[in-house]
């Protein structure tokens, strides 16, 4: 996509070098003594590139927006519900998360954050995978459900932080 | 100064900034590539920001306003910057200083409104003066002022933004851009020339504190997190130091004269400013005989400040954690605000970031030299390489659902320009119109959150709950003022809203305000309306005519006659004396160029990636328009009384 190819896994720095040099290009501060119609189109495009640089760089929306180029719908209302047995271990994972906090138990509570966080950045793995060997709509609709898990861990992430910040 | 320049009757125009401050103001401008503070004829260049209004209707700014604010406290305003963008029923306002406050009569905008001498004034009318004063002695210095960069607090909402920028056109000033004080404050170091790198800069004031981490990357700044407190600062401290004399003179703080605390707070500013050089000071006891004097330890105070330290450090790692950095990824940290010269803060920065903080700017100056240099470079008149800053807006951006509930459009910390869309749907069967609440804030509920605008759109056909297909789009500018459209995508139905403040003036308000500030009234606002109409079409004329030179290769057949003609009549008009007549030709101008800007912003892009696919890129912005589309909560209808 951005720049170069519809994958997951995209090089981040590389990327931001481009919204940079955009931006350079773009921004309405170059434009401050240019008429109208040239200061709207270049606030317009550095709108867009600003918008475009946010969605990649966030693995959720980019991912998003990947199922969204091979015409997968997405959104909550779209996707399949979560498993039965991803929902069980989401539930004694928050538990966890819940104790260790009504304990003060900051290393516990920084030791749950961190298995989450390999977590996460395995389904990121997954998703790089999946993206690289799935060709068809069939098999990348497959993916729909690590997409699910990915704001899960997200949310779960947040909490963490949030916790540790009131106990800091 | 050369004589020459003293006497030089059409002396050019010069750019300038200012540091619109709640304690201090100044202004400064670039001279020989060196920002400088503008002084008064007693070489200060701070202004405090105080306005007393005199019962002959005179007006008087600065130190002599404030020498009369202990006489006559309800007409002297002072840290007006804290009633910027507020409400009338805001809670907050009614407990912030001895002022007379009139309510909003039916049909008045909700701002606050001070009650002086009998005569109504609004925080932007007060600040109008503070710029005014400022305007006149940059006026005194550079014989013509030109366009102007005012900063902002990086928290600064929407509402209170659009304040300030009525306030520099009620002083009639010619506000370039208004930018955050952060950013400022590291042009002002004039980092850009010096490396790249990442670097956070620490704002400790009268009364709030803010911290920025931004990124420096071949002369573009990039804000990357913003966060702060707004009720933290040197007067914090100097309320710690006072409890401790309280304590000390063995008196009970609670049962104390506000006389009496206003002379302790006083005694406790003078300890903290000695207590700067001095690692001890002996102090007479202000509030009786017994004992007469004690002595206070920099060690003493260090201890009492440093729970408002903790207080700043928890929102300095927050800001480190949206920025994704470690302080050891820090190449700098830069101090702003006077409370930054106590050396109990200058260590705290110092431990918690894990080097010597920069200090060697004046930091009450810091600011408004910053501004200075990007008041330049905005008027064109830099001549060294440009420096470019991308900033973020400061608060989460969104619309009340169902519920209660706000659906963020733009998180914190986006880059601006931004744009953003969502997509919403009616909540009830055969519902005709839609309610639309736009707020700012970091809170779930929307009751939480700062109420930026409310609207309403109406006259869509009966439909059942959830077929209609609302559309709204989120525009932030680079000054990080809000407009919102609205579209019904079933039926076309749409509306634009420059995101009217809820706490805000309406642009006739202001207008009115500027025809009472002056003189003579509408004869003198026309000529200057005229004046500013020429100096616009001769801009835009030289640009434009600039940009045909340079991309005329872009041109369509037909295309370069038809701007040309519109050139021409432009020119014309500016002979004559109707400033519409001008704004008419303007618009002309601006219809005939729009496909040719679009194209010359194609090159543009074309030209930044160099190396790099162009279709790929344009494809990965196309994409993104699509992203925000899934939102699709309902709407509530508007209530039926309108």
């Amino acid at each position: 996509m951005l720049g170069v190819e519809r994958r997951f896994d995209l090089d981040l720095a590389v990327l931001e070098k481009t919204h940079r040099e955009l931006s350079r290009a773009l921004h309405p501060d170059r434009y401050t003594q240019a008429g109208a119609s040239e200061r709207r189109a270049a606030l317009d495009k550095a709108a867009s590139v600003n918008e475009a640089w946010r969605t990649v760089r966030d693995p959720i929306k980019r991912a998003e927006a990947l199922f969204r180029a091979h015409g997968i719908a997405v959104g909550e209302n779209h996707e399949p519900k979560a498993t039965p047995a991803f929902l069980m271990e989401v539930l004694e994972e928050r538990e966890a998360l819940a104790e260790a906090r009504a304990a003060k138990d900051l290393v516990k509570v920084r030791a749950i954050g961190a298995a989450m966080e390999a977590r996460k950045v395995a389904i990121e793995k997954k998703l790089t995978q999946g993206f690289e060997t799935a060709t068809d709509q069939a098999n990348i609709t497959k993916l729909t459900p690590l997409l699910g898990e990915l704001r899960f861990y997200r949310r779960f992430l947040d909490e963490v932080n949030a916790i540790e910040e009131e106990n800091e | 100064m050369t004589l020459l320049e003293i006497f030089d009757p059409k002396a050019a125009p010069r750019a300038i900034g200012i540091d619109l401050g709640t304690t201090n103001s100044l202004v400064a401008y670039v001279k020989n590539e060196r920002p400088i503070a503008i002084q008064d004829c007693n070489q200060h260049a701070l202004l405090p920001s105080a306005v007393h209004y005199g019962d002959r209707g005179d007006v008087l700014v600065g130190a002599d306003a404030l020498l009369r604010a202990a006489e006559h406290p309800r007409d002297t305003i002072v840290s007006v910057k804290r009633f910027m963008g507020r409400g009338a029923d805001d809670p907050e306002t009614r407990r912030m200083g001895p002022y007379a406050f009139v309510s909003p009569k039916a049909g008045e905008a909700n701002v606050v409104r001070f009650d002086v001498r009998e005569r109504v004034v609004t925080p932007v009318e007060v600040s109008a003066e503070i710029l005014r004063a400022l305007k006149r002695l940059a006026e005194d210095e550079l014989r013509s002022v030109g366009g102007v960069v005012i900063t902002v607090p990086a928290y600064f909402d929407d509402a209170q933004r659009q304040a300030t920028k009525d306030a520099g056109r009620l002083a009639g000033l010619d506000v370039l851009r208004l930018l955050n004080e952060p950013t400022a404050a590291a042009l002002a170091y004039g980092l850009e020339k010096k490396q790249n790198g990442t670097f956070a800069v620490f704002d400790l004031g009268g009364g709030t504190f803010d911290i920025t981490i931004l990124v420096l990357d071949d002369g573009v700044f990039q804000v990357k997190s913003t966060g702060g407190d707004s009720a933290l600062g040197g007067d914090d401290m100097d309320r710690a130091l006072a409890e401790e004399l309280f304590m000390l003179a063995q008196r009970d703080a609670k049962a104390a004269s506000p006389t009496e605390v206003r002379v302790v707070l006083d005694v406790a500013r003078q300890v903290k400013h000695n207590l700067t050089d001095a690692l001890e000071v002996e102090v007479e006891n202000p509030l009786g005989k017994e004992p007469a004097s004690f002595v206070i330890t920099r060690a003493r105070f260090d201890e009492l400040v440093a729970p408002l330290l903790a207080r700043a450090g928890t929102a300095c790692k927050r800001a480190l954690r949206d920025a994704e950095t470690k302080p050891v990824e820090l190449d700098g940290v830069i101090l702003v605000g006077g409370s930054t010269r106590v050396p109990a803060v200058r260590e705290y920065v110092a431990k918690l970031f894990g080097k010597a903080p920069l200090g060697d700017i004046d930091p009450d100056e810091v600011v408004a030299l910053g501004a200075a240099v990007q008041a330049n470079i905005l008027a064109g008149q830099s001549t060294g390489d440009e420096v470019l800053l991308l900033d973020v807006i400061p608060l989460s951006l969104g619309i009340e659902v169902g519920g209660g509930v706000v659906d963020r459009v733009l998180p914190r910390n986006t880059i601006t320009p931004a744009a953003a869309r969502a997509s919403y749907t009616t909540q009830e069967d055969k519902q005709t119109g839609f309610e639309i609440h736009v707020v700012q804030g970091e809170r779930e509920l929307a009751a939480d959150c700062r109420s930026l605008a409310r609207f309403t759109l109406k006259g869509i056909p009966p439909m059942a709950a959830g077929m209609a297909r609302l559309e709204v789009t989120f525009r932030v500018d680079a000054d990080g003022l809000l407009a919102v459209h609205a579209r019904e995508e079933r039926t076309g139905i749409e509306q634009t809203v420059e995101v009217k403040p809820s706490y805000g003036l309406d642009d006739e308000t202001v207008e009115q305000m500027l025809i009472d500030a002056i003189d003579h009234g509408e004869a003198d606002l026309l000529a200057r309306r005229l004046a500013e109409a020429k100096t616009e079409a001769h801009r835009i004329g030289t640009s434009t005519q600039k940009s045909i030179d340079e991309g005329g290769d872009l041109l369509e057949p037909g295309e370069r006659a038809r701007i040309e003609a519109a050139l021409s009549a432009l020119s014309e008009a500016t002979s004559g004396t109707d400033p519409r007549k001008v704004q008419l030709r303007i618009d002309d101008l601006d219809a005939a160029t729009k496909d040719f800007a679009g194209r010359r912003m194609n090159r543009a892009i074309a030209q930044a990636i160099q190396g790099q696919r162009l279709d790929s890129v344009e494809r990965t912005v196309e994409h993104a328009k699509g992203i925000e589309l899934a939102h699709g909560a309902p709407l509530p209808p508007p209530p039926a009384s309108r």
